[in-house]
């Protein structure tokens, strides 16, 4: 693959964390590259929260190293190149006085400076984004007051509206209803062909992962990459994966 | 109502309160959405050692009010981050400490008058020109940094984490939010008193949260609920002779009680 001759967007090394005396990760190594469509999957408590959070800077590791496009974690700075969807998104407070376009416009806090104000070409941007995710209908609606898949796709435009080169989504489907979750599985991929933006998220939607994914990162402890999902996601490996005896049903309703 | 605004010192009173309940409402939309409700009543009542400290040396308590604020603030702030599990614990330390020590500065400069009472409950009718000049000096710098930031601080409040991935510099807005706060607290206790500005803080935000609008709706009906309860209060208290503070504080409760009420339909 050509890709292995470009710097990785993330490059990380030998990543261990423990929360007291538990340990969550151990010796992860792993590499993410432009274009990417990947996949993580695992049990809960299996760590791939606390992986995502590593590599955003958002915890520490005990152990090992996290570089972004070629740069150590704490030296980079362009973070407007990273969009992240937290698992939490769509359990926000109800009665935050935000609309769907408030927070959307958010996105494109950290792109101005202290001086620089909001400018056409902010608003274009937004408007674009939320077109893209559906959400343009809504602008004006409170965000406590919308759905789960609205919701969630108001808070992807809001990672978007930065302009990222990668997308990172936790658990984005929590909350979410299943004709909701077929739709939004096409949009991801949308955004990773048409827009060429990397797409990184967690699911438990193993089905899909299946059908569409490029590479799969199963995390339980350990990492294991599969290049190769399709034949690597037998019953056997999710076995083992989650440690409970495992049925895999293929979804067709994803594939494209 | 012409008649009251013919004492100078009602109109001193008026500015200042017109003035005050911008500040306060203002950086209280953003006290409320950070959660930092208690923050603001902790460091009211650490402003009140630097009045205690003023009204026993001799110096304007509002300048030393302003000081030891600042500084609760950034002590506050950095216990915080080292105790982020207890950290209500930590204001309520603060609160309690701060007060103590007030309580102890004046009882040992006997100084335990009408002047420190002006303090604690507000006393808007004794606010000076030179309070007026310090008041608007101060208060003007306090809001041009909220305004300034208030894209970044508002992204924070929504999600501090994602704030962070966004490249936001949080921990230092997050101190810049304290330092103005305090600030503006140590202003305010001249005219409602540090007792009671939390509530002129946190209630008209709290109203306007009631109202379901967007962020610049709810800081403008805010500021508005703030504005009208000076205003009202004031009159009140001047023709039925009532504490300013308080009175204007019990105006912005009413506000809050009709927001249940209208929006509960």
């Amino acid at each position: 693959m050509s890709l292995k001759f470009s710097v990785p967007i993330f490059d990380v090394k030998n990543l261990s964390f423990s929360a007291g005396s538990q340990k969550i990760l151990s010796h992860i190594s792993l590499e993410i590259f432009r274009g990417e469509y990947i996949a993580i999957i695992g049990p809960n408590g299996g760590g791939k929260t606390t992986l995502i959070r590593m590599l955003l800077g958002l915890e520490k590791p005990n152990e090992g190293s996290v570089k972004i496009y070629g740069q150590p974690l704490a030296k980079f700075r362009a973070w407007h190149k990273i969009g992240y969807v937290p698992q939490r998104a769509s359990l926000t407070d109800v009665n935050f006085p935000a609309t769907v376009e408030d927070i959307v416009s958010m996105g494109r806090t950290s792109t101005k400076g202290v001086f620089q104000r909001f400018n056409a070409e902010d608003k274009a941007i937004v408007e674009d984004v939320m077109a893209k995710m559906d959400v343009a209908n809504l602008r004006d609606k409170m965000v406590g007051k919308l759905s789960g898949g609205q919701r969630q796709r108001a808070m992807i435009a809001r990672a978007l509206a930065s302009q990222p080169e990668i997308l990172i989504l936790d658990e984005p489907n929590t909350g979410v209803d299943m004709s909701s979750q077929q739709k939004f599985y096409s949009l991801l991929r949308r955004l990773n062909k048409e827009d060429g933006i990397t797409i990184v998220f967690i699911t438990h939607d193993v089905g899909v992962i299946a059908d569409d994914i490029a590479r799969l990162f199963t995390i339980n402890q350990k990492a294991t990459i599969c290049n190769n999902p399709k034949q690597a996601l037998s019953c056997e490996d999710m076995t083992a994966l989650y440690g409970i005896e495992a049925h895999l049903v293929h979804n067709h309703k994803h594939g494209h | 109502m012409i008649e009251m605004f013919e004492y100078e010192f009602m109109q001193r009173a008026f500015l200042a309160g017109l003035i005050i309940a911008s500040l306060a409402s203002i950086s209280g939309t953003f006290v409320v959405l950070r959660r930092y409700s208690m923050i603001s009543e902790t460091l009211a009542h650490s402003a009140l050692v630097g009045v205690a400290v003023g009204v026993v040396a001799g110096y304007n308590p509002l300048w030393v009010a302003v000081g030891v604020a600042l500084f609760s603030a950034w002590l506050m702030e950095y216990l915080r981050g080292q105790f982020a599990i207890y950290s209500d614990a930590i204001l309520a330390i603060l609160l309690s400490g701060a007060l103590s020590l007030a309580i102890i500065i004046v009882s040992l400069g006997g100084a335990f008058n009408s002047s420190l009472f002006a303090y604690l409950f507000g006393s808007i009718l004794s606010v000076s020109g030179d309070d007026l000049i310090m008041i608007s000096l101060f208060g003007s710098i306090a809001l041009a940094l909220l305004l300034l930031f208030s894209r970044e601080l508002y992204f924070i409040a929504y999600d501090e984490e994602v704030a962070k991935v966004s490249g936001i510099q949080v921990k230092w807005l997050n101190f810049l939010l304290v330092s103005v706060v305090a600030i503006i607290i140590a202003l305010s206790i001249r005219v409602v008193g540090s007792l009671l500005i939390g509530a002129l803080m946190v209630i008209p935000t709290v109203t306007a949260l009631q109202f379901h609008k967007g962020f610049h709706q709810t800081m403008l009906i805010s500021l508005g609920v703030a504005l009208l309860s000076v205003v009202v209060g004031m009159i009140l208290s001047f023709y039925f002779s009532l504490p300013s503070g308080a009175t204007i504080v019990m105006c912005v409760i009413g506000c809050f009680i009709f927001s249940l009420v209208a929006n509960k339909r």
